[in-house]
């Protein structure tokens, strides 16, 4: 896209300017339709309500979209994009009276829509899910060390499994071909998006107003979303447990250490104001990590395997090494933690057993 | 033995655990499958028309129609094909040699071409320089080009055909076949790795693909710039901020959408404060200063986890402050596989590479992925069968046949893994000895 073209605002521009976005907006998201369809929904045209219920299923989607949903008919679609909404806290109401027959509510859908698009990067979002995946994840490396020296791009050095497949194969190296050039129009419609999504904001606000304000609104109160039925509950045991674990230790270690305390000279006195602001600095960035979404590199998400010999520091990549200690240190932690929950149980069981005279438990062998 | 409700989430669960291995297991297999193909000899392509000759463009219409692959184009065809079958030769070898691969310098000018001793089948062919076999034109795809002089590192082995790759334009006929003589190797089998570039050929991605591909991920590197650049975009954020305010306030409800996120968060709180931990846990202090810093991070991790646990409670009493109304018009819930989160917790893709440089590294990180994947399922189903399992057991009061079973397989379960039994003895009084 290159940079930025400044231009004085121009009055033709602004005429354009809607369009532009909407047309932009149609064509990154996957089955959009058409531009005009977007704008006929204000006016709550009958025909943009199919078109609308069709592209909230398969945004709303978890899966790239295949046959089998596809062909779901436009009411089942209906019933599932409603229910999906309400899962995720969609506040209008209105939204529910709409007929299942898909036949209604273009403008109700719109909002809908406007209203996932504001809550997060909908259209990146989709567009990594349907990535055309072009290096190798799981590990092969045969044909890593075979075709050294055949990619032109100089920082990965030799082809993947599925490159060299396409090699074999020209039928799939067309139709991979085919989706990569597909992704590449809706990625360059997605920076377009981006860049003119603003107009779009300002003409939603105009598609709300339009809409009448919703009739008693108190009587009805969707269902708050929840991860899973259980899970705060078990993460209430969780943290409690850690912080019981924390508290033992602690306290053991700042006994301990009181003990030994007036044996230390004065120097320690400004050593220990120094230790305090870096162990709150390191606190504090620990808890950033988790506050903040994860931008940063994963070690485990996707990413393509390259093999080099070049030992080069700070290189382009994560070097297998560190994504194996890391794997490490978890694989240690977790075996810690399942520990930790069976001696768990073990008490708890025990516990319930001894409440119970009369019965003698014979534990199995141990290996 | 169990109540309905608990078995239906607890089959659920399970069936998801299952079909998570099984979705991985096919990966795998498929990645195999797709593998071992390229790694026998490539089949003619089903079209007749082959490409044209190497170095010009693959366009995306038809490949222009044939001029019949000339014989230098066999004989690189016929080097490849020998390449790829020697190598599954030694691989198979190897597998049951139980060896990685290692690359080694090859020591310049080394003259024999040492391969581990071979099948019979390549025995017969090792005879003195030999006619490439003439195989019927067919129509194939050359999409390689002669390997020049190429400047950098060769990959190589212990000795092998590498001179085959020196400066063998396709103008050398005799480059046609080196002979393969078998040189006992007296020392460890160390097995070949060799590049195609050795050989005297290379492969070469169709031109059109790689312009594809190089768009690609320019496309991607502007998309995830935009993410993090926020001037552009504070005009349109705030807009939609107040635009979803406004959807909200137009409803009359109590902003509710951040809970779900919340949690997720907490978790991961959660799971990094137990990380770091254990690490402070496992330390060993040196000096006092270590010890005292080590006890700062304790009991400030002890802080934070008051802190999430705090929050959390927060979140549960918001939740259940809420009236609820009779499910009325809202139909039944979406399938279980997880729905894409309105809070945007997915990093845009970005082209990241993981390098790595010998087999072993590989197979360990594979072996150590698959077992941390392992773990965490394990750990998962732990926490699901005991939030399940434990209530139960504490509120039922009967003490008898089915109370005692289900404490044993959840002892089992719960306690060893799913791999042992222990033995329940009931020590009745006289009237009714009867071991459960």
């Amino acid at each position: 896209m290159g940079r930025r073209r400044l231009r004085r605002p121009d009055p033709a521009d602004a005429a354009r300017a809607l369009p532009e976005a909407i047309a932009a907006l149609s064509r990154t998201l996957p089955a959009a339709p058409s531009p005009e369809t977007f704008r006929r929904a204000k006016f709550d045209h009958p025909e943009a309500a199919p078109a609308l219920w069709r592209l909230l299923f398969r945004v709303l989607s978890p899966l790239p979209a295949d046959g089998a949903s596809a062909s779901l008919a436009l009411e089942a679609q209906a019933r599932w994009v409603k229910s999906a909404l309400r899962s995720q806290g969609y506040p209008r109401r209105a939204l529910v009276q709409l007929p299942d027959d898909g036949s209604q509510g273009g403008r109700e859908l719109l909002l809908a829509l406007a209203w996932l698009l504001a809550r997060g990067p909908l259209p990146e979002r989709l567009l990594t899910q349907s990535h055309v995946r072009l290096g190798d994840e799981i590990p092969v490396c045969e044909i890593h060390s075979y075709t050294r020296g055949c990619h032109s791009d100089r920082s990965l050095g030799h082809l993947s499994v599925t490159e060299t497949e396409l090699l074999r194969d020209p039928e799939g190296g067309r139709q991979l071909l085919r989706r990569l050039e597909m992704e590449n129009a809706q990625l360059e419609a997605a920076l377009e998006w981006r860049h003119r999504e603003l107009i779009f904001w300002q003409w939603m606000d105009t598609v709300l107003d339009a809409c009448s304000p919703e009739a008693s609104p108190l009587t009805f109160l969707p269902r708050i979303p929840e991860p899973g039925p259980g899970a705060a509950r078990l993460l209430a045991r969780e943290l409690q447990t850690l912080q019981e674990e924390l508290r033992e230790a602690a306290e053991a270690r700042r006994a301990a250490w009181q003990a030994v305390v007036g044996g230390h000279g004065p120097e320690w006195r400004a050593a220990r104001r120094a230790l305090q602001t870096a162990v709150a600095q390191d606190l504090a960035a620990l808890q950033r990590a988790w506050e903040q979404d994860e931008g940063r590199a994963r070690p485990h998400g996707p990413r393509r395997l390259v093999r080099t010999e070049a030992k080069v520091p700070g290189g382009p990549g994560l070097w297998a090494a560190e994504a194996t200690e890391a794997l490490r240190a978890r694989e240690a932690c977790l075996e810690a933690v399942l520990r930790q929950l069976q001696g768990q149980c073990r008490q708890e069981l025990a516990r319930l057993a001894g409440a119970r005279p009369g019965l003698i438990w014979v534990p199995p062998p141990a290996r | 033995m169990l109540p309905a409700e608990c078995s239906r989430r607890l089959v659920a669960e399970l069936r998801d655990a299952l079909d998570s291995c099984a979705e991985r297991q096919r990966q795998l297999e498929q990645s195999l499958r797709v593998s071992r193909r390229l790694l026998r000899v490539w089949e003619p392509a089903e079209t007749p028309a082959p490409e044209p000759t190497p170095g010009s463009e693959i366009n995306k219409e038809a490949p222009s129609s044939a001029c019949p692959p000339s014989p230098q184009d066999l004989k690189e065809l016929e080097l490849l094909t020998q390449a790829l079958e020697k190598a599954v030769r030694v691989r198979k070898g190897l597998s049951k040699a139980g060896e990685g691969v290692k690359a080694r310098s090859l020591k310049s000018g080394s003259a024999s071409t040492a391969t581990k001793a071979s099948a019979p089948p390549s025995t017969s062919r090792c005879t003195g320089s030999r006619a490439p076999e003439t195989k019927p034109p067919r129509g194939v795809h050359h999409p390689w080009v002669p390997a020049k002089d190429l400047p950098g590192r060769r990959l190589l082995l212990v000795g092998d055909g590498a001179h085959m790759g020196q400066g063998a334009g396709a103008n050398k006929p005799e480059a046609g076949l080196r002979d393969q003589q078998i040189v006992p190797q007296a020392a460890s089998q160390v097995p070949e790795a060799f590049t195609l570039k050795d050989k005297g050929a290379l492969l070469r991605l169709p031109e059109a693909f790689r312009k594809a591909a190089s768009r690609n991920a320019s496309l991607w590197a502007q998309l995830s710039s935009m993410q993090t650049r926020d001037s552009v975009d504070a005009a349109a954020a705030t807009a939609k901020t107040q635009f979803l305010q406004k959807m909200q306030t137009a409803a009359g409800l109590p902003s509710s959408m951040l809970s779900a996120a919340e949690v997720g968060r907490l978790q991961k709180a959660c799971s990094m404060l137990r990380l770091r931990m254990r690490e402070e846990l496992t330390a060993d202090p040196k000096d006092w200063t270590q010890e005292y810093r080590s006890l700062l991070t304790l009991e400030g991790l002890q802080a934070l986890a008051g802190q999430c646990l705090h929050r959390l409670q927060e979140l549960q009493e918001l939740r259940s402050a809420v009236v609820e109304q009779p499910q009325g018009p809202w139909p039944e819930g979406p399938p279980r596989a997880a729905l894409p989160c309105g809070g945007g917790a997915d990093p845009v893709w970005s082209p990241q590479l993981l390098l790595y440089s010998s087999t072993q590294e590989l197979q360990t990180l594979a072996a150590l992925r698959l077992r941390v994947a392992m773990l965490d399922q394990q750990v998962h189903l732990e926490k699901v069968l005991m939030a399940e399992l434990l209530p139960l057991l504490s509120e039922q009061e009967p003490l008898g046949r089915p109370w005692l079973a289900l404490c044993r397989a959840a002892h089992c379960l719960l306690c060893e893994g799913g791999q042992r039994f222990l033995t329940v003895l009931q020590d009745e009084p006289a009237d009714r000895l009867s071991p459960p």
